[in-house]
């Protein structure tokens, strides 16, 4: 295995490039090649949601994305939700409301619900629809439903 | 974890993947990767080389003279959004928006959905439902495959080695006066989300006024060595009304349709008893709506 691929992505806001194995996923491409271990890796199977990250704008589970097919595409994980050093609404929201605990689902809660704030989408069943990718063990999903709605209510969409 | 291949190959055209599959023997082709990447990591498939199909140019959704056509890497979350298969083929966009969750939806192909060749595959019994027309390409050209002649046996279609869905079209369904087209999709799992169906129906009826019942396609997953029509019950129902007591007598002719196994997710004869209520409930909707 000592063939490699140029892998050529935006990455937050910023071209990158690189060399990795050909078999690579992208959650690997992120978390050892690029550093930004933001995104988890829970069951590797695209069934937690724990690595989700936004693929050309709409969410993924980086598990199950090979590092090849994000070539000339645009990343953002967890970490590019940040604004000028700020957090997202919807992770202010998490904060406010104890959305939470272990922390281990948060890193792909936060960029699924910025995805759903991005797209408007204010309907609470359909919400709830949207997050059902991402498991959380811990809340039981109330107080992250909760943060959504309060990031909503805030006009989060519109900054996000 | 790298996924064990050797090489991953990007053509930026249809006839460059052609060639590369054809030269290469053991070369997997790739799109959303929500089920290939799986596997690979499982070793339920093997290959030493991947040729990637997101330069093809295989997405997007477009009217044509025979109806709509969607190409085959078109995820998901675009089909279930698309207003114009939402109108015309809801259980096609029923089926699309139900398929593992919102990240899955957003990746996961619907090319990838027939050519991974799953009994339970969700958008197979929709399909079958629309009449959809397949169409293949390989090295020595373009073929076009009735989806009811795809599905060959669990994980196996007709699919030959080297040959790529390009895109699947959805015939305009047939209207007629006074007549009410009633389309759904249903799948019961373990959770709502984010599961194997343990049964799946796809039905069409175009319904009278007084309730009678013509052009009825009913189509199930995960019942069957590969997604069937129920052709013994539509021939029971059609033009006819399905009061109480057909409604029951279709739920035992449907028995003969299908023939579940036993498996990690539900036994036969719950899939049995499954069926017979997804099938009651589409007629009393069909009568109702």
């Amino acid at each position: 295995m000592t063939e490699r691929l140029t892998v050529t992505l935006t990455l937050n806001g910023e071209r990158r490039t690189f060399e990795v194995p050909p078999g690579r996923r992208l959650l690997d491409l992120l978390r050892d090649d690029a550093g930004l271990t933001g995104s988890k890796e829970g069951c590797g199977a695209g069934e937690c949601g724990a690595c989700t990250v936004l693929l050309d704008g709409v969410p993924v589970t980086s598990c199950l994305v090979l590092a090849a097919s994000a070539d000339g595409h645009e990343v953002v994980t967890v970490e590019g939700l940040l604004q000028a050093g700020r957090l997202h609404p919807f992770q202010d929201s998490l904060v406010t409301r104890g959305g939470v605990q272990c922390g281990f689902c948060t890193p792909g809660i936060a960029v699924t619900g910025a995805a759903i704030l991005a797209r408007r989408e204010a309907d609470p069943s359909e919400q709830a629809r949207l997050l059902s990718g991402n498991l959380c063990r811990c809340t039981g999903y109330t107080k992250v439903i909760d943060a959504l709605r309060d990031s909503f209510a805030k006009g989060g969409h519109a900054k996000s | 974890m790298d996924v064990p291949v050797r090489e991953v190959i990007r053509p930026g055209s249809v006839a460059e993947a052609l060639a590369a599959l054809a030269a290469r023997p053991d070369a997997l082709a790739i799109a959303g990767g929500t089920d290939v990447l799986v596997q690979l990591r499982d070793g339920r498939k093997r290959a030493v080389t991947l040729v990637d199909l997101d330069r093809l140019g295989l997405t997007g959704i477009r009217e044509s003279d025979e109806g709509i056509e969607i190409g085959a890497a078109t995820p998901m979350d675009r089909i279930a959004a698309d207003p114009r298969v939402r109108r015309l083929h809801p259980a096609l966009a029923e089926a699309a928006g139900q398929i593992g969750a919102w990240p899955i939806q957003c990746r996961a192909t619907l090319g990838g959905n027939l050519a991974n060749a799953s009994p339970a595959a969700d958008t197979a019994p929709a399909l079958l439902v629309e009449g959809a027309l397949l169409t293949l390409a390989s090295s020595v050209g373009e073929r076009r495959v009735p989806v009811v002649e795809f599905f060959l046996a669990p994980g196996r279609s007709a699919l030959a080695p080297a040959e790529l869905i390009l895109s699947v079209l959805l015939p305009t369904p047939s209207e007629a006066r006074g007549l009410r087209a009633f389309e759904s999709f249903v799948k019961v799992g373990s959770r709502r989300e984010q599961i194997i169906s343990m049964v799946s129906l796809a039905g069409r009826a175009l319904v009278a006024g007084d309730g009678t019942l013509s052009e009825v396609r009913l189509a199930f997953g995960s019942v069957a060595p590969t997604p069937v029509r129920a052709r013994r019950t539509e021939r029971l129902l059609t033009g006819r009304r399905p009061d109480a007591e057909l409604r029951r007598k279709a739920a035992r002719v449907l028995q003969d349709d299908i023939s579940p196994i036993d498996d990690v997710r539900a036994p036969a004869g719950y899939r049995r008893i499954a069926c017979a209520v997804l099938l009651t409930r589409f007629l009393e909707e069909a009568a109702r709506d």
